[in-house]
């Protein structure tokens, strides 16, 4: 027997939804029970997160290009803290591609510091 | 009263409090030891001691549950230096000392044990100049404070440092006097009686006053409550800046020879044959003929270092709100509520101006155990609210800051300046609290003449006066912040938006004579977080200008001194432990 | 080069975050711009690198930098002056004075447009006793300590406040392996929006603690750790229910305040309630010329709002500054019951307008009701004061002196 709770974010409604012995109760329409479905199935994120840049101090922010499964983050971010951007970037250049096959992009452009 | 009758006095007190006190008294000093069950016990029995009629000082060593220890940390064995006289303290005191014994020739070392001046009792006064109108007749405090006060214009003239006789107001009102009397005849004394005798006070100690009437009050500063019966008003009394005096007193005295050791701890006071010969400090020994303590709530500790002690110092706190700038305005000068009788909780303290143009409430007061107990309690924030708006009732709320400073009281609640009778070469300035930043240059004088009497004192020649004013872009004209601009583009980028500091104030800060090397001195020096974001806008700029400038990784720099780093390390750093 | 000096420019745009980005880009299709900017253009979106930006504008969801970098790029390639690094000092008329690290500029203008931005509340302004060590930071520049400067804040830490920016940097805390004891939030309801509970708490089991406040800070130099209390109805600390929690971070999400110091000094009218400037549906201030666009207005939810601001404001600078606006200034919009405030708060009433409100407390199944000339109605399963209510209303409505806005059931 299982039970399983989730608030559905398709509106601002936000249903509370129980889930039991398969069966979805508490979601007061249909997109409910498809949100529902796919969190139980597989959810999955996009990763935002920054990386180091060679040289400098400041962080360059960076995002996964497809959604990455919820367990495998905390794995990708320590993966991620290894790596040093070399600058310049631009915007969607891709700076890293993790073990799980999903690519890492910066989501700004940046020039080396003049200073 | 003889040391005897003295003793017999507190004894027959001391015998209904606890039974286990001993008493004893030599030249007019109580000596306190023993046990009680509680600190409050403890304290009870020093301001008792300190009431007493002639006793001159009051050491509590009366232990009681709980009390703090005092552990001395490890002392340097080298020689590190050696001077004529050393001062432990860079509060205002100590630096006013430093600054005038600069005007000799004569070695002078400044030791303190924070990362930069002004960190202790200094620097949360209420920035207050007070013309001595408020003390005690009589007392020590009293006199230095009116002599103080009439130094004050030409040495923040010399030394660059702002002072404004902004004028104060004690207002009467209608709720002035708790005495049970009918009101017409509290309303006579409030409007009659009691300004005069203000007056004649006063006239007595060559303080201007006059008399205001409620109606001229009221146009005065219409914002005062309808409530006001009548006000005296004070003309000189004035306003300043705690910590740049203070700096500004160490630079200048620094640039007339002083030397200054911060981060520098005195854990032993080195005597032989009753006579001074150096002190022991956490970076090493530092000979000298004469030891100055002016280590504000340690003096005690010094003192007891010295075995020279005739004072216990029993902290007493004050907190403070500061309002936002906006309303900067809303009084004309600062003002007080005369409130009759004084009771302990309320101690004067008032609404006041500042310098940088805030409005301030308080200070309240309270005695606390911990001498480092600078937070500001609930209570304390509702009080302070409750203290003043009877007198503003419809000020704004608009609290942008608070916190709290603590004063380095003697259970005799005065001034002890002198040199130890019984420690050849080590002289006494302690239970300097409120007015004793007033205080300062006259206590500096008054220390050497003290010193005038045991060594010869020959006047340099080259004493400069003048401190260089640092520059603060906000105050200068566009032509003139154009030019500074022109010269060095770190004065056109602001980094403070609400105080509008620039970078190059910045820069000038952390490459000062007595260099800012944390955020929370160069926030005293120029005023980058002190505005109504409260740093949260230049806080990360300011940081990394400061790691730039000193060389410090930008994870490791202070807020305020040794264990307050502002970060943990760089990003990801904990990721990497896992 | 030296650039400072005097100068004229057809419209000056003070700030280059998203609205002022906007209001530039618009403007500039009108007359000459020079955009003023403290920092770096796209105010905080870069320090915003979360994604959720821009559904309505792109049809996706972008990070903040990406969708600031869209901005800056247009910018950019229209010819505008942007003037980075450069802090406005004084506003007198249409007189501007700013400094950077090119000098002083003496800049007279047509028209401004005011896109400020916000800041956010500190701890002094709630009032949270205690001692005041190094580890408390606002939700935003712990954000931008994190994202930007490459440090981290804390190690062990304690949220308070359950807005967007705290439920945020809860979850980026924990992903930099922080650990996020909990969210404490003084209201009945989390203050963020519900993707946000879920997708920053619920995704990494982060307590959110509701009808709780921080009541001390412990700690000399480093903080120690705080009391947590619940409250009571009237939001006071119920006695007996103090909690410490040992911890050396406190972040502090309690709200932003539009920031307009610099309104006020051009004179401004300010609502007391959005503490923004009073400004009708074409973003025109009290202050004939002066516009006004983004969270300097009121505190928006979504960026997008504040970019379709930002163009309004911007269109209507670059008419003024041409000659082809027509000030007038009609009626006045009541905030009706359940509404905390309704911008715009006047009308020219002369064509459709958005309106954007935030309701008083949360309802289920109310009507929005417009009262003018006519009534128009439209319902709503749900309202809640995180989250603003945009609706849109056609002029033949708002011919009137006085328009009211209720939400009731």
């Amino acid at each position: 027997m299982s039970k399983a709770e989730f608030i559905c974010i398709h509106c601002p409604v936000g249903c509370k939804i129980i889930v039991e012995n398969e069966e979805i109760m508490g979601n007061e329409c249909k997109r409910g029970e498809e949100y529902v479905i796919q969190e139980m199935k597989n959810a999955k994120r996009i990763l935002t997160t920054t990386v180091f840049i060679e040289g400098e101090q400041r962080m360059l922010p960076v995002k996964s290009d497809g959604e990455i499964p919820k367990e495998l983050i905390k794995d990708c971010m320590r993966e991620l803290a290894k790596v040093k951007a070399r600058l310049p970037v631009k915007r969607g250049d891709v700076i890293y591609k993790t073990s799980t096959g999903i690519n890492i992009i910066a989501t700004r452009s940046m020039e080396k510091k003049q200073e | 009263m003889n040391d005897k009758k003295i003793r017999k006095r507190i004894e027959k007190i001391a015998k209904k409090i606890s039974k286990d006190i001993m008493v004893r008294v030599e030249n007019r000093v109580v000596y306190l030891e023993g046990r009680t069950n509680s600190w409050e016990d403890y304290l009870k029995l020093g301001i008792l001691a300190g009431k007493i009629k002639d006793v001159k000082g009051v050491v509590n060593n009366i232990d009681y549950p709980g009390k703090k220890k005092m552990i001395r940390k490890q002392g340097g064995k080298e020689k590190v230096g050696e001077a004529d006289v050393v001062i432990i303290g860079a509060g205002v005191v100590g630096c006013a000392i430093a600054r005038e014994l600069s005007k000799y020739e004569i070695n002078v070392i400044i030791i303190e044990k924070a990362e930069d001046v002004a960190c202790g009792v200094t620097k949360a006064n209420n920035a207050m100049v007070h013309t001595g109108i408020g003390e005690k007749m009589g007392t020590l405090k009293q006199r230095l404070c009116v002599e103080g006060h009439k130094m004050y214009e030409r040495l923040c003239e010399e030394l660059n440092v702002p002072y404004e006789k902004c004028g104060m107001w004690i207002v009467l009102t209608k709720d002035s006097l708790k005495f049970k009397i009918p009101s017409f005849l509290a309303n006579f004394i409030a409007k009659r009686i009691i300004p005069f005798i203000i007056l004649r006070r006063g006239k007595k100690l060559g303080i201007p006053m006059k008399v205001v009437k409620r109606k001229e009050l009221l146009k005065e500063e219409p914002n005062v409550t309808k409530d006001a019966l009548v006000a005296v008003y004070s003309p000189t009394y004035g306003i300043t800046s705690p910590y740049l005096l203070t700096i500004a007193l160490a630079e200048n005295a620094i640039e007339n020879g002083a030397k200054i050791m911060l981060n520098t701890e005195v854990v032993d006071v080195m005597v032989k044959d009753s006579r001074i010969k150096g002190v022991v400090t956490t970076k090493g020994i530092i000979e000298a003929k004469y030891v100055i303590n002016a280590a504000g709530l340690y003096a005690d500790e010094i003192a007891e270092m010295a075995g020279a002690r005739e004072y216990t110092i029993h902290p007493k706190k004050g907190a403070t709100l500061i309002f936002d700038k906006e309303y900067g305005n809303y009084i004309n000068h600062s003002m007080s509520l005369l409130r009759l009788p004084r009771t302990e909780h309320y101690k004067g303290g008032g609404v006041m101006l500042t310098v940088d143009g805030n409005i301030q409430w308080g200070p309240t007061i309270s005695e606390v155990e911990d001498k480092e107990d600078t937070s500001v309690t609930a209570d304390e924030i509702e009080e302070i609210f409750s203290m003043f708006s009877p007198l503003l009732p419809h000020f704004p709320r608009a609290v942008i800051a608070y916190f709290s400073g603590v004063r380095a009281a003697t259970f005799t609640e005065d001034f002890f300046i002198e040199a130890s009778e019984k420690v050849k070469g080590f002289i006494h300035v302690a239970g300097i609290q409120s007015p004793g930043l007033t205080a300062a240059p006259a206590i500096a004088k008054m220390v050497v003449n003290i010193l005038e009497k045991e060594i010869p004192l020959e006047k340099k020649t080259n004493f400069n006066p003048y401190r260089k004013k640092p520059v603060v872009f906000r105050e200068l004209s566009i032509e003139e912040k154009k030019k500074m601009i022109e010269k060095n583009p770190a004065y056109g980028k602001i980094v403070c938006r609400c105080e509008h500091v620039t970078e190059g104030e910045i820069i000038d800060a952390i490459h000062g004579k007595i260099p800012a090397l944390n955020i929370d001195a160069i926030k005293r020096r120029t005023r980058a977080g002190m505005g109504r974001c409260h740093g949260s806008f230049c806080l990360p700029k300011v940081a990394k200008i400061l790691s730039r400038e000193a060389g410090i990784p930008l994870e490791k720099v202070l807020k305020d001194g040794e264990g307050s780093r502002l970060f943990i390390g760089k990003a990801k750093c904990l990721l990497e432990e896992k | 080069m030296f650039a400072g000096g005097k100068m004229k420019a057809g419209i000056v745009v003070i700030g280059g975050g998203p609205a002022g980005l906007a209001a530039s880009l618009k403007a500039s299709e009108y007359t000459d711009v020079m955009l003023l900017e403290r920092d770096e253009l796209g105010g905080i979106l870069q320090q915003c690198i979360h994604d959720g930006f821009g559904n309505f504008i792109f049809g996706k969801m972008l990070t903040g930098p990406e969708y600031a970098e869209h901005f800056i790029e247009r910018a950019r390639d229209a010819g505008i002056d942007i003037r980075v690094g450069t802090t406005v000092l004084q506003v007198e008329g249409k007189k501007i004075v700013a400094s950077g690290s090119d000098g002083i500029l003496e800049i007279e203008t047509k028209a401004i447009v005011l896109a400020m931005g916000c800041r956010e509340r500190s701890r002094c302004q709630i009032l949270i006793p205690g001692t005041r060590p190094a580890g408390i930071y606002t939700a935003g520049t712990a954000q931008r300590l994190i994202n930007v400067e490459g440090v981290m804040p804390g190690r062990k830490v304690v949220i308070l406040g359950s807005g967007d920016v705290g439920l945020m940097m809860a979850r980026r805390l924990t992903l930099e392996g922080a650990e996020v004891e909990g969210v404490y939030e003084i209201m009945p309801k989390p203050g963020g929006l519900i993707r946000n509970v879920v997708q920053c708490l619920h995704d990494y089991n982060i307590p959110l603690h509701l009808c709780h406040t921080v009541v001390d800070i412990k700690g000399k130099k480093r903080l120690e750790g705080v009391v947590v209390a619940k409250v009571n109805e009237a939001m006071k600390p119920i006695k007996g229910t103090e909690r410490f929690i040992p911890c050396d971070c406190l972040i502090l999400a309690v709200g932003l305040i539009p920031e307009n110091e610099l309104s006020r000094q051009i004179g401004v009218a300010i609502d007391s309630r959005t503490q923004g400037p009073i400004v009708d549906e074409r973003m025109e201030t009290s202050v004939e010329g002066v516009f006004a666009c983004g969270n300097v207005v009121h505190v928006h939810d979504l960026v997008d709002d504040v970019t379709i601001a930002g163009e309004i404001a911007g269109e209507n600078a670059g008419k003024y500054a041409i000659g082809e606006f027509e000030r007038i200034r009609k009626g006045k919009v009541i905030a009706g019951e359940n509404v905390r405030y309704v911008v715009p708060q006047i009308l020219r009433g002369m064509e459709d307008v958005t309106s954007y409100l935030r309701v008083e407390k949360e309802m289920e199944n109310v009507k929005l009701i417009v009262s003018g000339k006519k009534t128009f109605e439209k319902k709503y399963r749900i309202v809640r004061p995180a989250e603003m209510v945009k609706v849109k209303v056609n002029a033949d409505i708002l011919t009137s002196n006085e328009v009211r806005i209720d939400v009731k059931s």
